[in-house]
């Protein structure tokens, strides 16, 4: 009787990942390390690719086939869709922030110079479009 | 990061979004960010931080970045992200506020 306990174990680790990664996203931890998800669909991939050389039956193969699909799609987003170029920035640790006046949410202005000798700032800047 | 705002730290968010986008982010995480509308992206421009077409439309973006301020004005901490999927973790955040000379 031919088990397919390896190629079950396989699809479980490449759907765990993508669960788990999304229902860690609030976890700092998590999130900030998305190279977790590729290391689970590789070791998937390799399971997979065991199973198939002990038995070349089509679960096998499907696993195998699902497994290095979501490696090739993840790997692509994470090294290629998600990366960010590098920018000229002029901020330099030890150097002071240049001064801006920009409207907060209520239209009224807010300048980074208002806060000098008061407190300190910290600055976030993010994609938009939530 | 509501800890730091308890901390009497001001945290100022910038993006590119109008402002009413932000007023609905700022109660939905019930945060303590004075959220700032740089519209046309000119500040995340002058900070050299702009990612452009870097949105998922092809829209001009901020890279995003997190600076620590002292109250001074002088950059003490500063990370830059080199992927749309890295967000502040708040503990580093924290560990930076924390080191700053009083």
């Amino acid at each position: 009787m031919i088990r397919y306990w390896p190629a079950l174990l396989s699809v479980l680790l490449s759907l765990g990942a993508i669960a788990g990664y999304y229902a860690f996203l609030r976890v700092p931890a998590i999130r900030n390390h998305p190279g977790l998800y590729l290391v689970a669909f590789a070791i998937a991939a390799v399971i997979a690719g065991a199973a198939t050389w002990h038995a070349a039956r089509w679960p096998n193969f499907v696993t195998l086939g699902l497994s290095v699909v979501l490696l090739i799609l993840g790997g692509y987003f994470n090294f290629v869709l998600a990366r960010v170029p590098a920018t000229p920035t002029v901020l330099r640790v030890g150097e002071p922030a240049p001064d801006f006046t920009l409207p907060d949410a209520s239209g009224a202005p807010v300048s980074l110079a208002s806060f000098r000798e008061r407190t300190p700032v910290v600055l976030v800047f993010y994609r938009g479009y939530w | 990061m509501t800890e730091l705002g308890d901390r009497g730290v001001q945290i100022l968010a910038i993006s590119p979004d109008p402002n009413e986008k932000s007023q609905e982010l700022a109660q939905k995480l019930r945060a303590r960010y004075r959220f700032l509308a740089d519209q046309d992206l000119a500040v995340t421009r002058r900070y050299g931080l702009l990612h452009a077409h870097g949105g998922h439309k092809g829209q001009d973006v901020a890279r995003p970045t997190t600076v620590v301020l002292d109250r001074h004005g002088i950059v003490r901490w500063l990370q830059l992200a080199d992927s749309i999927q890295i967000r502040p973790d708040p503990t580093d955040v924290a560990r930076a506020v924390g080191q700053l000379p009083q």
